[in-house]
């Protein structure tokens, strides 16, 4: 990255369905977090056709937002949200859940910790220090992460995390075809195959009670695997 | 001529089929080096199979491995049909594929064009 950090223009792309009740407050939150940093941001909320108004919610909360006229899921709003931080010239860009468990501070700081490491894609791991996140929890990740291991060759401690950092290079090259949770492990298989630097950086996550209701149940560990196996199967057979 | 012959003739348009649209798709680099090797050694160990059905099913009755009778007529059609569905099957999953990322592609781009900012 040979801009000066001064000039480093930023995306932030938050991927939401029916989150009316929070992403007013996650927005702003964002907003107000980057607004004390030297780069130049904006909030992408890539709202994937949901049923209430989470898109009225986060354009007025001061987000540029983007409608899904079908629903494809998490994969998919984040592959629109990063497309457009591509096509807009953005020289990083960030994904966070749009259901509050993240800290705008932690993206801001996965921001920098980018550019000191020099990495293409930097992924904000809950386990490397795993306070407030249940045990059910844990053991769910940590067997995504232990399976993705196994299918892709990727030693990510937090495989499934949805705070992720782009590069430049990584917004231009990375693409995947899963459309559903699955495109979190998708995601670092092509990337360790474009020859991308993965790297992972703490941060913690927060834990609501809206947020543990919005989350992924573990039951839908064994879809993600189901998909990840169809996939590796596929990618042999052209 | 040989059932076992017919079999193989038969099948092996099916055969290279495969394999030059695996290499084509190579050429025009829209596969990579690592699936077109398994796609060709998929339908190479096919070729192999069926070109070695004879001396494969004289060894295994020759060691009582088997008390099958020899292929018949029915067979050759059963087993080309089966390596046809497989061959059309394969090609109907990759148009698929291809179809549903070109969805996949416009509906991402409509989204953003018709999103206003």
């Amino acid at each position: 990255m040979s801009l000066t950090k001064s000039k480093l223009r930023v995306c932030v792309v938050i991927p939401a369905f029916n989150e009316s009740s929070v992403i007013g407050d996650v927005v702003k939150d964002v907003v107000k977090t980057f607004k004390s940093t030297p780069y130049s941001t904006e909030i992408v909320v890539v709202n994937d056709s949901s049923k209430d108004n989470t898109a009225a919610v986060a354009k007025k909360s001061g987000a540029t937002v983007i409608n899904h006229i079908l629903n494809t899921g998490a994969g998919g709003a984040t592959a629109t949200g990063l497309s457009y931080a591509q096509q807009n010239n953005f020289d990083i860009a960030c994904t966070m859940d749009a259901d509050g468990q993240h800290d705008s501070k932690d993206v801001v700081e996965g921001v920098h910790q980018i550019i000191v490491r020099k990495a293409d894609l930097l992924i904000g791991s809950r386990l490397i220090n795993n306070q407030g996140m249940s045990k059910v929890k844990v053991l769910g990740n940590k067997g995504l992460s232990l399976i993705t291991y196994v299918l892709f060759g990727i030693n990510s401690t937090d495989s499934q995390s949805g705070l992720r950092i782009y590069s430049r290079t990584a917004l231009e090259q990375l693409r995947w075809k899963t459309s559903g949770y699955e495109f979190c492990s998708e995601m670092l298989w092509r990337a360790k195959q474009i020859g991308l630097k993965i790297d992972e950086y703490p941060i913690k996550a927060i834990y609501t009670d809206y947020s543990r209701s919005k989350g992924q149940n573990n039951w839908n560990a064994i879809n993600i695997v189901k998909s990840l196996l169809k996939r590796r199967i596929t990618e042999i057979l052209g | 001529m040989s059932r076992y012959l017919l079999l193989f003739l038969i099948n092996l348009p099916f055969i290279f089929m495969a394999i030059l649209g695996a290499v084509t798709q190579y050429k025009l680099h829209r596969s990579t080096r690592q699936k077109t090797i398994a796609r060709v050694s998929l339908w190479l160990i096919v070729a192999i199979g069926l070109a070695l059905t004879q001396p494969i099913y004289e060894w295994l009755f020759s060691n009582k491995l088997t008390q099958t009778e020899p292929l018949s007529l029915f067979d050759v059609v059963e087993i080309t049909g089966i390596v046809l569905v497989f061959y059309i099957a394969n090609r109907t999953r990759a148009k698929v594929e291809t179809l549903e990322k070109r969805i996949q592609d416009l509906h991402q781009e409509l989204s953003i064009k018709l999103s206003d900012r």
